[in-house]
């Protein structure tokens, strides 16, 4: 299973395993890793599981959606080149080593 | 070792109605899940187990065969899991969407809202309930539905009558009756635009339901637009009441939300917890299942009460205050799962960006009335009833 590294806002770094297919917001979840608060459960309805994403894995973490692309425009902390909404992205085997940030505010 | 779900049988319904707060203190404190009598239900109060549950509906399931709901408006998605769910509610989702609202909506909402403070700012005193927050909710979600020629008493009637319906548990046959003439007056409502928003697509959901990658059949679309109808209306509504009596209540907060325009959104989020227009919504347990000690067994209803959760000590200090500056943290007002409002950003930019802020801002030296104190009433559904006001005309 390929390895991903959430980094809170604090800096503090949270390296778990993930199972693929899930989404990262999944696995956020799952791990207790904090800041990630995904009020409608992966449902792209409340834009509070954003996160920065590697921008080095920018090809392997697949497209954003027009309606994605439309939440990010309305989240609690800047959206950033880098902004995804992480109940959108599914974890796959290319994934492994990416490093993941948590926003200060969701 | 889990305990079976305890029982309750002292509590009054009305008292439920007048003030479910310190209920729901005294259940929050209790158990997990609290049988309450008045209420036929088994009460779900703390934060984290509503959290828990929204997270797994598979073993908390929406749909539900005896559904009142499902008879009074159709096979609504409020009452759908799993795919069956997610293709309607992806079929509406475009009206909804953030970016529609602020590029297509905002205006529309604000020139309603201009309209009916215009309406009222030479009086000097009103009920804003009726003046702004009744009419303001209605004629919104006409605009937002797509539908022509319906007035908006006639829509806030209809919405009432399908809600009065939903909860008819006693068959009284006069609310069946008025909810039956509702949902035969909203079909011929939808009939009669139906054709033009399939060639006309629009921002409307009406449109949105026809034109969408997996449109809807006609039996959908009338039974998703009552859903929307009767759990659409109420909210806005009552969201612009509480959050314009929170400040009306704490002048300090009311002073700094007007020297920085930017804190609306906090005041409008800390109105919605502090005051949940939606207090409680059901769901059904599908497996024996232990919920923080409770035994829950399968085929048991359960109360979601987030009108509860959102006043939980466990999670909020002075919960029963109104604050908007204390430390930014969810609630649950819009519940959570995906079966999160569809509406939440709509009511963020109509009540929290438009319709509060410029009340505010036109009728000047804004005020409670010492001798007409504000009412509020409802647990299930939870608003200032009347609000009435006063200013500088």
């Amino acid at each position: 299973m390929p390895t991903i590294t959430f980094i809170t806002a604090e800096g503090k770094e949270h390296a778990v395993t993930a199972e693929i297919g899930r989404s990262v917001m999944e696995i956020a979840l799952e791990k207790s890793i904090p800041g990630v608060v995904a009020e409608c459960n992966g449902s792209a309805a409340c834009a509070t599981c954003h996160c920065y994403f590697d921008p080095a894995y920018a090809d392997m973490i697949g497209a954003i959606g027009e309606h994605e692309s439309d939440m990010l425009d309305f989240t609690a902390s800047p959206r950033r080149p880098e902004s995804r909404l992480s109940c959108q992205v599914r974890i796959a085997d290319a994934l492994d080593g990416m490093t993941v940030r948590i926003p200060a505010m969701q | 070792m889990a305990h079976a779900v305890p029982v309750v049988s002292d509590i009054a319904f009305s008292d439920l109605l007048i003030d479910p707060y310190p209920i729901y203190k005294r259940l929050r404190d209790m158990a997990s899940a609290v049988y309450v009598d008045a209420a036929q239900l088994a009460l779900v109060t703390r934060f984290d187990n509503i959290v828990a549950i929204e997270r797994d509906s598979e073993t908390f399931a929406s749909s539900n065969p005896g559904s009142l709901v499902n008879k009074v408006m159709g096979h609504t998605m409020m009452r759908k899991d799993g795919e069956a769910h997610a293709t309607e509610r992806r079929a509406i989702e475009v009206s909804f969407r953030p970016g529609t609202i602020k590029n297509h909506w905002a205006a529309q909402f604000e020139a309603i809202s201009d309209g009916l403070i215009s309406a009222i700012e030479n009086q000097g005193e009103a009920d804003l309930f009726d003046a702004l927050a009744a009419p303001m909710a209605s004629l919104a979600l006409i605009e937002l539905l797509g539908l022509r020629e319906v007035s908006w008493q006639t829509l806030a009637r209809w919405s009432q009558a399908l809600m009065d319906g939903a909860g008819n548990y006693s068959g009284d046959p006069e609310i069946s009756a008025r909810a039956t003439e509702a949902s035969a007056g909203i079909d011929a409502a939808i009939d009669t635009v139906l054709a033009w928003h399939r060639e006309n697509p629009n921002p409307a959901v009406l449109s949105s339901m026809v034109n969408a990658e997996n449109p809807m059949n006609l039996e959908q679309i009338r039974a998703n637009i009552k859903v929307i109808i009767g759990g659409g209306l109420n909210e806005p509504r009552d969201s612009i009441l509480s959050l314009s009596l929170g400040l009306l209540s704490n002048p300090p907060q009311l002073a700094e939300v007007m020297a920085n325009p930017d804190l609306w959104p906090l005041a409008f989020e800390e109105a919605v917890r502090w005051i949940s227009p939606i207090g409680m919504y059901p769901r059904r347990v599908t497996r024996d299942v232990e919920l923080s000690g409770v035994h829950l067994r399968a085929g048991d209803q359960i109360g979601l009460c987030v009108g509860a959760a959102n006043r939980d000590d466990r999670r909020f200090e002075n919960p029963d205050s109104f604050d908007l500056f204390r430390p930014k943290q969810p609630h649950l007002a819009f519940g959570a799962g995906p079966h999160f409002c569809a509406g939440a950003w709509v009511a963020r930019q109509m009540v929290g960006r438009i319709v509060v802020p410029m009340l505010f801002s036109r009728l000047k030296n804004l005020r409670l009335r010492p001798d007409a104190p504000a009412r509020i009433h409802g647990w299930v559904f939870r608003g200032p009833v009347s609000l009435p006001v006063a200013w500088d005309a």
